[in-house]
């Protein structure tokens, strides 16, 4: 069983979105990047099957700058192999055109299974797995937990909504986007970073440039607020009281 | 006179077998020890004679638990004396004639009473008294031993009560009658005068059933102990020999092992590591005093040093090896120790427990293996440089709402360079005392400055939850701007910083000098910096671990208390036996599984047993974060008031205390 494992990095949003709010641009080397936390559950799931099965577990990044150090974290948590996929890409470039880069990848090299996070914090809207599943005419499903590998057979478990759970199976070949892994995503520790960035080796991949069809953001920028929230300061018994005449004032309680 | 050659055969044969037992179990100990890490012991020769000497012959920690000092210093003293009594009874039988006289009897005699006193008390400390401490220990083990020596002594006295009637038959000497020096000997010899046991037979029977009990008793001791926790006889005094001198708070020494601290197997152990479990006296002391036992958590630093030995007698044995964090040691017992060092501090032969938990954690680490909010934490140092998760850029956020603006460090020199830390910069409820802290300064007029965002988190956690390669990146992100910084020197109000700052950055060849706030403002107090009005309160004073016994920072924050006229009342554990609040070495951000009751609340309890005390004063932005939830949740806020020292200064200086501050009004 080998298994591909999707990883982008995001803006981190513990430090402020650098905006250019004059030209709705992204200052996106004005801001840190770290891995996607979903991409953290498809890589722990994938070395939970990998513990389990003994699959063989490949890490791609597209080199959309910095994103060595997310692949040689990968690789210090146990992953086998590291790829980057190099040609004219940035942090702007559109997902439909990673998409297409990852797919291209898969064509030329043989994986049964194609792990990716749900989403990610950047865009929310979860098309890399479904984009590359399209178009490699691979059976995709998103929203997913619980993967498991039965013989021939991958399981895996989407929940719906009113709380009804269903499990799937499928052949391989199939791109999966996870939800949550089995277990919350393990340490990797500062050595043994450093140690796989000297011991092993990212393999770097040209990945042509197709043209692909593509949408244009025309800015970006902060919603306005639309009302204003009233702080209540005081003890907890003013507090208390102001939120009582409130709910009377607007006639929200009887009495 | 057969009977003669019989015990010289004897005696000839089992000390060859003992010996070779016991040689062969040292030289196999030798060789576990050979093939673990290098470490550095042999320093300082001077001060460690006599910290040895003190240690063994006074039994200094010894006697800190007085009962079972007292009983123990007997029965050491007995091991002195017994060799004389060796070369005694031997002599006697290989050179008939040979005696080592009234004198040496006489004292040979006097310790053999005190040893059976000694045993007697042992006896009642483990069949009545049964401390906690010995749950876990060998107790079957313990009584061998104790019948083992009282049968030696036993036998001391009887063959020297038959020698007189003896000497004759099996040695052809002339009988010499017994002093009454030897009270012992002499006392019994008359009953055996009383009995008509003095003839020929009689008095051979019992000369050599007492040899017996004596001499060859002890060869079969010899080949027991390498067995047994008894091997502290001989290892105790090499152990405390080669203790660990200091640094007292550095946790890694130069050279750190190119392969990183991890401890997976034996071979990860330091030979110090080695030789400390097998001197493990099993007595229990470190358990008595581990907040983290005490919490009910399962976790007794003396279970973890004889679970390491078990294991390591069992690989030697042949048993395929059990990864040791994780397996020997169970990841709950590791993650369980806040490092507080209490058990260290107590254990008599100085085995260094600490190390050992953080090397296995950081095993645990490297495979992944941590609590999942200490991994958040860890993350949010390696990102922001900070334990909060918030943005680097915030981190002098504090010092708005000051009414004059702090020096940037960097930019500009100052006299003292003040390390904030984490709590103190980012934690809402801190941030008050932060800022009164920075007004006790600039109201003594001290040219000071902050590193502002050039500051990250010290490591000193970091290094304690196991992540070595974190603690390096944070170390040298902050080495990097205290060289560009200028300053005299560097002043800061946590235990935490100033541990890493003092001890943990020398090995990167950073020296200069730190002072607690106690310090400083002990010092700034004296330079008649403040115009102070005693205060009149009766308070209590919590060591933390950092600053006492990782420190020995005892003095200045008593010092200061009384300069602000505090009448200080000490709970039982203080100073070096203080009691951990249960915070350290990342326990503040794990998750608290099987704790019965907190070691802050069991410290609130503890102060508030004090008469009259009003007051829980404390040294640390920690210890605030603790102590404050603590006395909330035992519902003790209207008795006792949990108070920082700089409140105490403020107060006492008239600075206005911020009402959000529990002050000391
Ligand atoms: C990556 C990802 C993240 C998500 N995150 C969240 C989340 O955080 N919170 C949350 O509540 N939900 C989340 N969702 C679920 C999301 O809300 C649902 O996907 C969305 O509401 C659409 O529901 P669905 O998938 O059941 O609809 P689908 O069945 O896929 O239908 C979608 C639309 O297709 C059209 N359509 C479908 N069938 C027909 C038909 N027979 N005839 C005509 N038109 C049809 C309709 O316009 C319909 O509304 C997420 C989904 C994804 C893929
Ligand atoms: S350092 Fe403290 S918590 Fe850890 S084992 Fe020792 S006494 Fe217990
Ligand atoms: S480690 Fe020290 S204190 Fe603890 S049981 Fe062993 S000898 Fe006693």
């Amino acid at each position: 069983m080998r298994i591909l494992v999707l990883s982008k990095s995001v803006p981190d949003l513990v430090e402020e979105l650098a905006l250019d709010e004059d030209n709705g641009e992204l200052l996106h080397d004005d801001m840190t990047y770290v891995p996607s936390e979903w991409d953290d559950h498809a890589l722990e799931e994938a070395l939970l099957l990998k513990e389990e099965v003994g699959a063989e577990v490949t890490v791609l990044a597209v080199d959309t700058g910095d994103v060595d150090n997310m692949l040689f974290t990968a690789l210090a948590k146990g992953a086998d192999h590291a790829v980057k996929l190099t040609g004219d890409f940035d942090l702007a470039t559109s997902n439909r055109k990673r998409a297409q880069a990852i797919a291209n990848y898969l064509r030329d090299n043989t994986f049964d299974l194609v792990l990716s996070g749900v989403q990610a914090i950047d865009d929310i809207d979860g098309q890399i797995p479904a984009i590359v599943a399209g178009l490699l005419e691979w059976p995709h499903a998103s929203v997913v937990t619980e993967v498991s590998i039965q013989g021939e057979q991958i399981h895996f478990r989407q929940e719906y909504g009113g709380g009804l759970q269903a499990e799937f199976s499928a052949q391989a070949p199939l791109v999966l986007g996870i939800q949550a892994a089995r277990k919350p995503p393990r340490y990797a520790s500062i050595a043994k970073v450093r140690q796989m960035m000297k011991s092993s080796t990212v393999d770097e991949i040209d990945a042509s440039a197709d043209t692909v069809p593509e949408l244009e953001i025309r800015r970006f920028f902060k919603p306005v607020a639309a009302g204003h929230a009233e702080m209540i300061e005081g003890d907890p018994e003013e507090v208390a009281d102001r939120i009582i005449t409130i709910l009377k004032e607007r006639k929200l309680v009887r009495g | 006179m057969a009977l003669r050659y019989v015990l010289m055969a004897a005696t000839v044969v089992l000390f060859v077998v003992a010996g070779a037992i016991f040689v062969g179990r040292f030289w196999n100990i030798y060789q576990v020890m050979r093939k673990s890490r290098a470490t550095i012991r042999t320093d300082q020769i001077g001060k460690r004679l006599i910290s040895t000497i003190e240690q063994v012959f006074a039994h200094k920690r010894m006697l800190k638990v007085r009962y079972s000092g007292v009983l123990h210093l007997f029965i050491f003293s007995g091991f002195v004396v017994l060799l004389i009594d060796v070369v005694g009874s031997i002599g006697q039988v290989f050179s008939p004639g040979f005696s080592i006289g009234p004198v040496l009897g006489m004292i040979v005699d006097i310790w053999v009473g005190l040893v059976l006193i000694g045993v007697a008390m042992a006896v009642y400390q483990r069949a009545v008294i049964k401390p906690e401490r010995y749950h876990g220990s060998d107790e079957t083990d313990g009584y061998i031993i104790l019948s083992i020596i009282t049968c030696i002594v036993v036998g001391i006295v009887v063959h020297e009560s038959f020698y007189p009637y003896a000497a004759g038959p099996i040695f052809g000497v002339k009988a010499v009658a017994l002093s009454p020096m030897e009270f012992l000997a002499y006392g019994l010899s008359r009953i055996w005068v009383s009995l008509g046991w003095t003839g020929a037979t009689a008095a051979s029977i019992g000369y050599a059933v007492g040899y017996t009990m004596d001499i060859l008793m002890i060869w079969v001791f010899l080949a027991y102990l390498p067995y047994s926790k008894h091997l502290h006889v001989f290892l105790a005094i090499p152990n405390i020999f080669v203790r660990k001198m200091g640094p007292h708070g550095e946790l890694v020494t130069a050279p750190v092992p190119e392969e990183g601290i991890a401890i997976r197997s034996f071979r990860d152990l330091s030979w110090k590591d080695v030789l400390d479990l097998y001197t493990c006296t099993e007595c229990g002391r470190c358990q008595a005093v581990c907040p983290a036992h005490a919490a009910g958590q399962p976790l007794s630093p003396k279970m973890v040093i004889l679970e390491l030995r078990e294991a390591l007698k069992k690989e030697l044995s042949g048993e395929p090896p059990i990864p040791l964090a994780g397996g020997v040691v169970s990841q709950e017992e590791l993650w369980a120790c806040t490092t507080c060092g209490a058990c260290m501090e107590a254990c008599p032969v100085f085995i260094e427990h600490v190390p050992k938990i953080v090397g296995m954690r950081a095993a645990l680490l490297e495979d992944g293996e941590i609590d999942k909010t200490a991994q958040k934490v860890l993350v949010g140092w390696d990102r922001q440089g900070n334990s909060f998760g918030q943005p680097l850029k915030k981190r002098p956020g504090w010092t708005k709402g000051l009414e004059i603006s702090i020096k940037d460090a960097r930019r500009e020199p100052v006299d003292w360079l003040w390390f904030v830390g984490d709590f103190a910069s980012y934690d809402p409820r801190i941030q008050d005392l932060t800022r009164l802290v920075a007004r006790l300064l600039q109201q003594a007029n001290v040219d000071f400055g902050i590193l502002y965002d050039g500051e990250s988190n010290s490591g000193n956690d970091a290094l304690r939850i196991g992540e070595f390669g974190l603690f390096e990146a944070l170390a040298q992100k902050n080495l990097e701007k205290l060289q560009e910084a200028e300053y005299n020197m560097i002043f800061t109000t946590d235990p935490h910083s100033l541990n890493a700052l003092k001890n943990e950055y020398g090995k990167y060849g950073f020296h200069r000098p730190v002072k607690h706030y106690t310090e400083a403002f002990v010092d700034l107090i004296d330079q008649r910096k403040f115009d102070l009005k005693p205060l009149g309160i009766r308070a209590t004073y919590h060591d933390p671990c950092y600053l006492g016994r990782w420190n020995r920072i005892f003095d200045a924050p008593r010092e200061l208390m009384k300069r602000v006229g505090v009448d200080l009342v000490e709970m039982p554990r203080h100073g070096e036996n203080s009691f951990c609040c249960g915070a350290g070495g990342g326990r503040i951000w794990m998750e608290e599984v099987g704790i019965k009751e907190r070691p802050a609340d069991q410290r609130i309890r503890e102060a508030l047993t004090l008469e009259g005390v009003t007051h829980f004063v404390m040294a640390c932005p920690k210890d605030v974060a603790m102590f404050t939830a603590a006395v909330a949740s035992t519902g003790n806020e209207g008795r006792l008031k949990v108070v920082d020292m700089a409140e105490l200064l403020a107060e006492a200086a008239g600075l206005g205390v911020p009402d959000t501050l529990v002050a000391a009004r």
